[in-house]
């Protein structure tokens, strides 16, 4: 798949051409000139130096906001031409999301900063997950997983963010050097500055994050599209806090232009900070008493020693599962789906996902425990291979019931 | 013509792969002037329409999309730039679509892109430049900068097919005020223009100062149908001698003034005819200027355009001293007056025609002046 990539969401102006895994061009330009100056001659060099036929272009990729609100647009309103023109489809990603990408497969948490003005950040946490196809593979691929999604916030709030996850991050962007100083007295993690091949956008990340969209079917009408400003025009923000009273109003964050499962009704996907609020409801509605509160979901899900998946129906999240390695040993911790979501298969989805992505953490064998009275549940884990291994009698209160031990050993079949 | 010169920016366009604008010399001019059929796509930005239209040969308009965004202004009372260039992301590809298809034609039928490029609001203007250089880059089309107010000049042509230079013309909208003298297709000498406010700017404020709100131009008309413009004798505004030059300011504030002193005085006021008296010391203002200018270039045809052009006072007023002298009056019907690509595909035609070409790396220009520019396409130093 052929891309065509660019970015003038920031001080960077930046091009690139994808072919799959080969990096055909890229050109970047940080200088005092404008995008739009800059944008189309840097395209056109890039057509003659290398032949380009743009028929042979199979998708437009852009970067679709937060960012300078006049780069954003020169950007978009480029794309959209090239796609009406050339009758492609467009691939918008998310600026702070292609900025991570470029650190694909780092151990570190990674987090993009783009200076928003009024001592705020655009700004968005990731982590790269390893995983394997099957077991049998010595090859092991990341997949990005958001720990936060991309948002306007103070510096201060993104300091206690990073901090709260505990462990060195990776910074990078035109807000680091503008808040250098703020950061190294707030951040009590570790953190990472990293070079000028690296520190800003690039087009070629956002390309190869592209055609990963494009493949997963993640394409955006070119015609409709509109930037992820992740705040108001000042105009509007006047009259919202008029009508509000002076009330503190917030950016528009409903609509944070990420479609997901558009080929498949049920898309699983990592657990994100936004998520927790939903997936702690239905792990109440489904154990009660014993349900997991968001304070130990989140902690739980950005340990590097989990994997935290939710399955997303129509935009909701309707189910949630983890595994946590202990030695080798994979404990499932939490597996619940909402009520009216059930008997679609949406439990063994996820499972089979969690198995997979648990064996790229290291976890050799799996173990969890359920109450005797579920049926359902037993049927289902004793299809995915789970083994009956013993019971602990009267372990569950409210009703009293058993728990039985299910064990998934790596000599048992696939 | 200098020849040489224009070699010269022919063999630096292949080296740098761009330039502002190219010239073309003489002979090609003419043999692409002749027979065929020039089709141009439009786009207009610069304020708060998104449009674009098809037009032909620089007055038959096939098409001419018009998406307004009057009703979002409405709640602030006014344009609000970082909306105008959100909106007009959203519609540009629609509008663009729409004129293409009410033509009947598809981008391979068109011949040469048109785009607004100045002056007008930075953002704004932006994305239909941004548009138009992305699909002149695709279908190997040229690209070809329109001045607004030249576009504004141009509705003309469309108007009246039978209209040619030279003209005088009285330019008057929400951010413009100037009396141009048409000379020949493409050349433009600037012999009047606003030192301070613009006409349009002064109908804005005073709707917003008497409670009428936005638009100010055609509210402001509508009040003064239903007032006496010799109630209150507001001041002319007279710049110095020998001057064709406007102001507006002081107008709007003798108008502040009067309220305010009738506020103070617990008066009620008439806003009917402090519009009405308002209106007529702009159109008499506007009006002498391009009288006696026209007198003075000893120029028969009177055009008009703009925004403020469509305001009827200034319309009926304009034709009776046309009529007294025996000038011709021209006046673009209402649509051609507020902002459209109708008007851009003209100017764009006689300014192809002329040999302007621009290149990949066309920027928008928010204060581009309007006489001095054909220096750039002549090759004068």
């Amino acid at each position: 798949m052929k891309i065509l990539a660019l970015d003038t969401s920031g001080l960077v102006c930046t091009v690139a051409v994808t072919e799959d895994d080969r990096l055909l061009s890229e050109f970047s330009i940080q200088h005092k000139i404008t995008h739009s100056e800059l944008l189309l001659p840097m395209m056109e060099q890039i057509k003659n130096r290398i032949s380009l036929d743009l028929n042979t272009i199979d998708a437009v990729a852009v970067s679709a906001g937060p960012g300078s609100f006049t780069g954003l647009r020169i950007g978009c309103a480029t794309a959209k031409g090239l796609c009406l023109a050339m009758n492609k489809p467009m691939v918008a990603v998310p600026t702070l999301d292609a900025m991570a990408y470029q650190f694909y497969g780092s151990e570190y948490v990674i987090c993009p900063m783009m200076d928003a003005r009024r001592n705020q950040v655009y700004t968005g946490v990731y982590i790269f997950v390893p995983e394997k196809e099957n077991e049998k593979h010595r090859e092991i691929f990341f997949s990005m997983k958001t720990i936060k999604a991309q948002s306007a916030m103070s510096v201060n709030d993104i300091a206690e963010e990073l901090n709260n996850i505990g462990k060195t991050v990776i910074l990078l962007g035109d807000g680091i050097p503008v808040y250098r100083d703020k950061l190294e007295e707030l951040l009590k993690v570790n953190y990472i500055l990293v070079p000028a091949h690296m520190n800003r956008q690039r087009a070629s990340a956002l390309a190869a994050l592209a055609t990963i969209y494009l493949r997963e079917g993640k394409t955006v009408d070119a015609d409709s599209f509109s930037p992820e400003y992740l705040r108001a025009s000042q105009a509007e923000r006047e009259a919202a806090e008029k009508a509000a009273g002076k009330k503190e109003t917030k950016a528009d964050s409903g609509k944070n232009g990420r479609k997901s499962g558009i080929a498949s009704p049920i898309y699983i996907r990592d657990l994100k900070a936004e998520d927790i609020t939903a997936a702690a409801e239905i792990e109440k509605a489904c154990l009660g008493a014993e349900a997991w509160t968001e304070k130990q979901l989140l902690e739980a899900a950005t340990r590097d020693d989990t994997v935290y998946l939710v399955a997303e129906v129509s935009g909701e999240v309707a189910g949630l599962c983890g595994v946590r390695n202990i030695s080798g040993e994979g404990e499932v911790t939490n597996v619940s789906v909402s009520e009216s979501s059930r008997g679609k298969g949406i439990a063994f989805e996820m499972l089979s996902k969690l198995l997979l992505r648990g064996k790229a953490i290291g976890c050799e064998s799996f173990t969890l425990e359920v109450r005797g009275e579920n049926k359902a549940a037993r049927g289902l884990y004793e299809k995915l291979g789970f083994v009956n291994e013993g019971t602990r009698p009267g372990f569950y209160e409210s009703p009293k019931d058993d728990a039985i031990i299910y064990w998934k050993r790596n000599n048992t079949n696939d | 013509m200098d020849n040489m010169n224009s070699e010269k920016i022919m063999r630096r366009t292949e080296e740098d792969g761009v330039i502002f604008m190219s010239i073309k010399n003489e002979d090609e001019k003419a043999a692409e002037s002749t027979d065929k059929d020039i089709t141009i796509l439009a786009i207009e930005s610069s304020c708060d329409e998104t449009a674009a239209a098809v037009v032909r040969n620089g007055r038959e308009v096939l098409s001419n999309i018009i998406s307004s965004q009057i009703a979002l202004h409405t709640v602030y009372g006014g344009v609000v730039p970082e909306i105008a260039s959100r909106k007009h992301v959203e519609k540009i590809n629609g509008c663009v679509k729409a004129a293409l298809c009410e033509a009947k034609l598809t981008l391979e039928d068109i011949d040469v892109i048109a785009v607004t490029y100045g002056p007008g609001l930075v953002g704004a203007l932006l994305v239909g430049v941004s548009e138009a250089k992305a699909l002149s880059f695709v279908t190997g089309k040229p690209l070809v900068g329109v001045h607004h107010i030249e576009g504004h000049i141009c509705a003309n042509y469309i108007e009246d097919k039978t209209l040619e230079p030279p003209f005088m013309c009285l330019v008057a909208s929400g951010g413009h005020s100037h009396l141009v003298y048409v000379k020949d297709y493409g050349e433009y000498d600037i012999i009047g223009q606003t030192r301070d406010d613009a006409a349009g700017e002064a109908f804005d404020k005073v709707a917003r100062a008497i409670g009428l709100g936005y638009p100010g131009g055609p509210k402001v008309d509508a009040a003064a149908r239903e007032g006496n413009p010799d109630a209150i004798a507001f001041p002319r505004a007279k710049t110095t001698e020998k001057s064709y030059d406007f102001s507006f300011s002081g107008l709007k504030s003798a108008v502040l003034n009067y309220l305010n002193q009738a506020e103070m005085r617990g008066e009620e006021v008439n806003r009917n005819d402090v519009a009405a008296s308002f209106q007529k010391a702009v159109v008499d203002v506007l009006t002498e200027h391009t009288m006696e200018a026209a007198a003075e270039y000893r120029c028969k045809k009177i055009a008009i355009a703009g925004g403020v052009a469509s305001n009827t006072s200034l319309r009926k007023r304009l034709e009776e001293e046309c009529e007294k002298r025996g000038y011709s009056f021209y006046r673009p019907s209402p649509t051609l007056c507020t902002d459209n690509a109708a008007m851009i595909g003209s100017a764009g035609y006689y300014e192809y025609l002329k040999g302007a070409r621009s290149g990949m790396n066309l920027n928008a220009v928010p204060n581009l002046p309007l006489g001095n520019r054909e220096r750039r396409y002549h090759g004068r130093s």
